[in-house]
């Protein structure tokens, strides 16, 4: 369990979370095992703040998402939002203060709705606008994220990505949440436009006082636009800390890795030592014992890191890690080199 | 230039769209030179991957003028005119003669003679102008011809998708291998077509013993049942029994829910610290739904086999010449031939090394293993590396990527990026690297070139374009990237670019960035920019390159235009009926088609 000793009034508690999927098979489709999708998951959401979650392709952040809006059923653990679990709280009074945007702005609307129809539907549901009223509030809506009002009766067909996107926003935004999750909201599309969208979320959070949990594996994104961000790694929370701190002193030697990974698109940098780790994401299905990350981990240690699982501890202010040797201030990982032969540079002091 | 491998020239290329032709490619200059990476970079829909397609002879559009020439040789094929009008003329005429004989058919119905000379007559026409029109195209086909050596030996390419890129129906081995037979690659096999067939005439009778061997269970539980079958026939009790069949419907499944629960309590797999019971139980705890599979459950999804296996025995016990002459017919006509076909078509040994070492090149962990799999059981970046062997093995002197690490996380793209990177230091392959993002591009490029909706913008070393920019599209896409800051205070907003790029109908006569742009004016709306270069090797397309060369003046005047710019009017207008005459449209649509076969 997590103490939170920070300030901040805290939104949503998720303790213990686990999502298993079972794997089915064999002509009686009997339960052979289950993928771990998120497997134990603590976490603390502030209110008014923007969390990050970053992680690769596989490693649970969207079913993490997901169960956190109760959009599929929890396995083990709980989920409190205010104090309430949000499994005994009503559906429509759940959606009411907890919103989502998904990944794809075109897979997530009906192609037979026109924009009025789909931002306004939230509205019509839940029986707070109807007919000229509700005309006036899309219209507001529509205004709010920089759309125009005679774009209300177009089909989403007629838009591009980055509107697309807008009009996914001001649905989300039409019941007036305090919390919305975003799923990779930017990544389907150009970097000009992804510009365009980051700025009109902070310029929303800003005016409507509201909680993101920003979910994406683009790094610089989660710099830009996060408060906090939480690494992931096959179902687990790696390491959590403010952006700042995350950025400028990465204690897990994963998220070193994926930090030394992103191509910055300038001269200066691109001279720095790039971290590339061997081997692919084990399958969550059979994740390795002890810690996850051990089996591409330059600085593993035989007999302990695969044997004993890692908790999440302190190592600074509002920064936790996940790690048996997590790195200190200014310390690096050894570059492994082709030949499997390790850079004797650099020092590590382990604890 | 003389020592550049691939130069285009000034292409310009449209697609043939039932609203008219739409013009993808404006005006594309570009050079890779020996053993250099060149970096394409631009938004989706400026033209990027077109231009690598129409560079390697796939693309389905039309070029209207410029030029492809790798190593002096020009890669695009345009006939004469006259020729063209030849081609142009015999197709309309056998697609129209070819209508007239389908609708003068009906005449045989009325007057037979009369009729049937029509459709002769008409059908020789046709078929004259085809074969006019086929020999005026042997140009373009002994091109089609010359291209497909090009392609793969010369010139190879790096799809985006590895998913839709690989055949998912045939395993890795077969796929590689084919592409080494295609390019005449293949090492000699190691066993003999003659020996190859006589080993697959005597699998069936390996597959018996060796399924006695490695799956004892069914193979003795249906020596028993035949056994069984033959012993009651013998002893005369056959008739009795073979009512007493049917109560396998229901001992079939009774003994797979008892096998299951039996199998599932042992293999327990060693990283699970909690059991699926335990699970079970938990869920059960915490949602209140017992998660246990009732029995019911088995008996009715184990039915149709208990059904099946009870119907044949009882016909074996009822009727056993019939029975056993069924299973004789299925298993001589259907089963033996594909058994012994697929085995004679499997891979020889010598080629599975092949594929394997290939494979190995690319640092694929076990491949011994990977070539037996499909790809949807390889990873994202598994699959692009296997993509990538493919492409290598033929050691082909250009290499087009295309986005080649967009599907991929950002660990296993510094993976690729550094294959690439040694596949043009040992090998000096010269790599066309097609992206958007413009990390990848600083990452591995000598050089880069900027697309904008069609047309090149800025091209030049890669120390030129990203540190000093002078095209402001160029400066507001660098900025526009979200960068990772330590230290110091981070900058609220980022500096965007207003607006979206245009589509490709719309029509410009100058600058097609100038919506966009702080710093149109008249000129910029009426002449397009030429190419200016600013210095050696550095180009840009702008008439206002002497007000670009502090970027952060030119990041200030965005910043400033974007709060005054009026993102309506960029938006897309419905657009006309693309139907202008209903009765007539079809009948296009249908000569067009039956020109295209």
């Amino acid at each position: 369990m997590i103490e939170d000793n920070s300030t901040g009034e805290i939104l949503i508690e998720v303790d213990g979370m686990r999502k298993w999927f079972p794997i089915k098979a064999g002509m009686l489709s009997t339960v052979k095992s289950h993928v771990r999708a998120v497997d134990g998951v603590d976490l603390r959401i502030r209110r008014g703040e923007t969390l990050g979650i970053v992680g690769e392709s596989g490693c649970g952040k969207t079913t993490l998402g997901r169960v956190l809006l109760g959009l599929i059923p929890i396995t083990s653990g709980s989920v409190r939002y205010e104090g309430e679990d949000i499994r005994s709280m009503s559906m429509s009074d759940l959606r009411r203060r907890m919103q989502i945007v998904f990944q794809d702005p075109g897979g997530s609307m009906n192609p037979r709705m026109s924009v009025r129809s789909i931002v306004g539907e939230p509205l019509l549901v839940n029986g707070i606008a109807d007919g000229a009223e509700l005309t006036q509030r899309v219209a507001e809506l529509l205004d709010s994220v920089g759309l125009k009002k005679d774009h209300m009766n177009r089909f989403p067909h007629e838009f591009s990505g980055g509107q697309k996107q807008r009009i996914a926003l001001a649905r989300a935004l039409s019941l007036d949440p305090e919390f919305i999750l975003l799923d990779e909201p930017t990544s389907a599309l150009d970097v000009s436009v992804q510009a365009q969208v980051l700025n009109l979320l902070s310029e929303i959070q800003n005016k409507h006082g509201l909680t993101f949990v920003f979910i994406t594996h683009a790094l610089n994104v989660v710099n830009h636009i996060s408060d906090r961000v939480a690494v992931m790694y096959l179902g687990k929370i790696v390491e959590i800390a403010s952006t700042r701190d995350l950025f400028d002193n990465p204690s897990h030697p994963y998220t070193h890795a994926l930090l030394s990974a992103i191509p910055e698109p300038s001269l200066e940098e691109s001279s720095r030592e790039r971290i590339v780790l061997s081997g692919d994401v084990p399958s969550p299905a059979n994740p390795p014992s002890g810690c996850r990350f051990h089996t591409r981990c330059p600085i593993a240690e035989a007999g302990r890191c695969d044997t004993e699982e890692p908790q999440l501890q302190d190592v600074g202010e509002d920064h936790r890690v996940a790690c048996h040797f997590p790195l200190g201030k200014g310390q690096r990982l050894p570059v492994i080199h082709e030949d499997e032969s390790v850079d004797e540079a650099p020092k590590v002091n382990l604890l | 230039m003389a020592d550049d491998i691939l130069s285009i020239e000034n292409l310009r290329v449209h697609f043939d769209t039932l609203d008219g032709p739409v013009e993808a490619l404006h005006s594309v200059d570009l050079s890779v030179g020996n053993g250099e990476i060149m970096g394409l970079v631009g938004e989706s829909g400026c033209g990027k991957s077109v231009t690598s397609l129409v560079t390697i002879g796939l693309a389905t559009c039309d070029v209207d003028e410029g030029s492809v020439k790798y190593q002096g040789t020009e890669l695009l094929h345009r006939d004469p005119v006259h020729i063209q009008r030849n081609i142009n003329i015999s197709s309309t005429i056998t697609a129209l003669s070819v209508l007239a004989a389908v609708v003068t058919s009906i005449w045989i119905l009325i007057e037979p003679i009369q009729g049937v000379t029509m459709v002769a007559t008409l059908s020789l026409v046709g078929g004259l102008s085809w074969l006019f029109g086929f020999f005026q195209k042997s140009g373009s086909r002994k091109h089609m011809n010359f291209m497909r050596w090009i392609r793969g030996n010369e010139i190879s390419m790096i799809f985006q998708e590895p998913m839709t890129a690989l055949n998912p129906l045939y395993t890795i081995e077969k796929q590689v291998s084919e592409v080494m037979k295609e390019h005449d690659r293949l090492v000699a096999p190691e066993v003999s077509n003659l020996r190859r067939a006589g080993q697959a005439l005597t699998t069936p009778v390996r597959l018996i013993f060796e399924s006695l061997f490695t799956r004892t269970l069914p193979s003795l539980s249906i020596l028993l049942t035949l056994t069984f079958v033959t012993m009651a026939h013998r002893t005369g009790f056959a008739g009795d029994l073979k009512i007493y069949s049917f109560g396998l419907i229901l001992l079939i499944p009774l003994f797979e829910f008892l096998a299951s629960r039996i199998l599932n309590s042992e293999a327990e797999n060693e990283y699970n610290q909690i059991s699926h019971q335990e699970i079970a139980k938990m869920e059960g705890l915490e949602i209140g739904a017992p998660q246990l599979i009732h029995p019911a459950y088995f008996f009715l999804s184990s039915m149709p086999l208990a059904v099946a296996a009870s119907l044949i025995i009882f016909l074996m016990l009822w009727m056993p010449f019939s029975a056993l002459m069924g299973m004789l017919v299925i298993c001589t006509l259907l089963a033996l031939p594909a058994i012994m076909l697929q085995d004679y078509l499997r891979l020889d040994p010598a080629h599975r090394r092949q594929v394997v070492e290939i494979l190995e090149e690319v640092q694929i962990p076990n491949p011994t293993a990977v070539v037996k799999m499909y790809p949807h059981e390889l990873s994202g970046g598994m699959r692009q590396r296997v993509m990538i062997a493919m492409m290598m093995a033929c050691e082909p002197k250009l290499l087009i990527a295309d986005e080649p690490t967009t599907a991929l996380d950002v660990t296993i793209q510094a993976q690729i990026l550094k294959l690439m990177r040694n596949l043009r230091d040992e090998k000096g392959t010269a790599i066309l690297l097609i992206t958007h993002d413009l990390g990848v591009i600083a990452e591995l490029c000598d050089a880069v070139t900027v697309m904008y909706a069609g047309s090149v913008v800025e091209t030049g070393s890669l120390e030129q374009v990203l540190s000093r920019p002078r095209m402001p599209y160029s400066i507001g896409l660098l900025h526009s990237i979200p960068r990772i800051t330590t230290g110091s205070a981070e900058r609220e907003t980022l500096p965007i670019i207003p607006g979206q790029v245009p589509d490709p109908n719309q029509h410009f006569d100058g600058c097609r960035f100038h919506p966009r742009c702080p710093f149109a004016n008249e000129k910029c709306i009426s002449t397009p920019p030429p190419m200016v270069e600013i210095e050696p090797g550095h180009f840009a397309a702008c008439h206002h390159t002497d007000r670009t060369t502090v970027v952060s003046d030119v990041q200030d005047a965005f910043d400033e235009f974007a709060l005054g710019y009026d993102g309506g009017s960029q938006s897309k207008e419905p657009q006309e009926p693309l139907l202008t005459f209903p009765l007539i449209d079809p009948i296009r649509v249908i000569i067009e088609g039956i020109k295209k076969v």
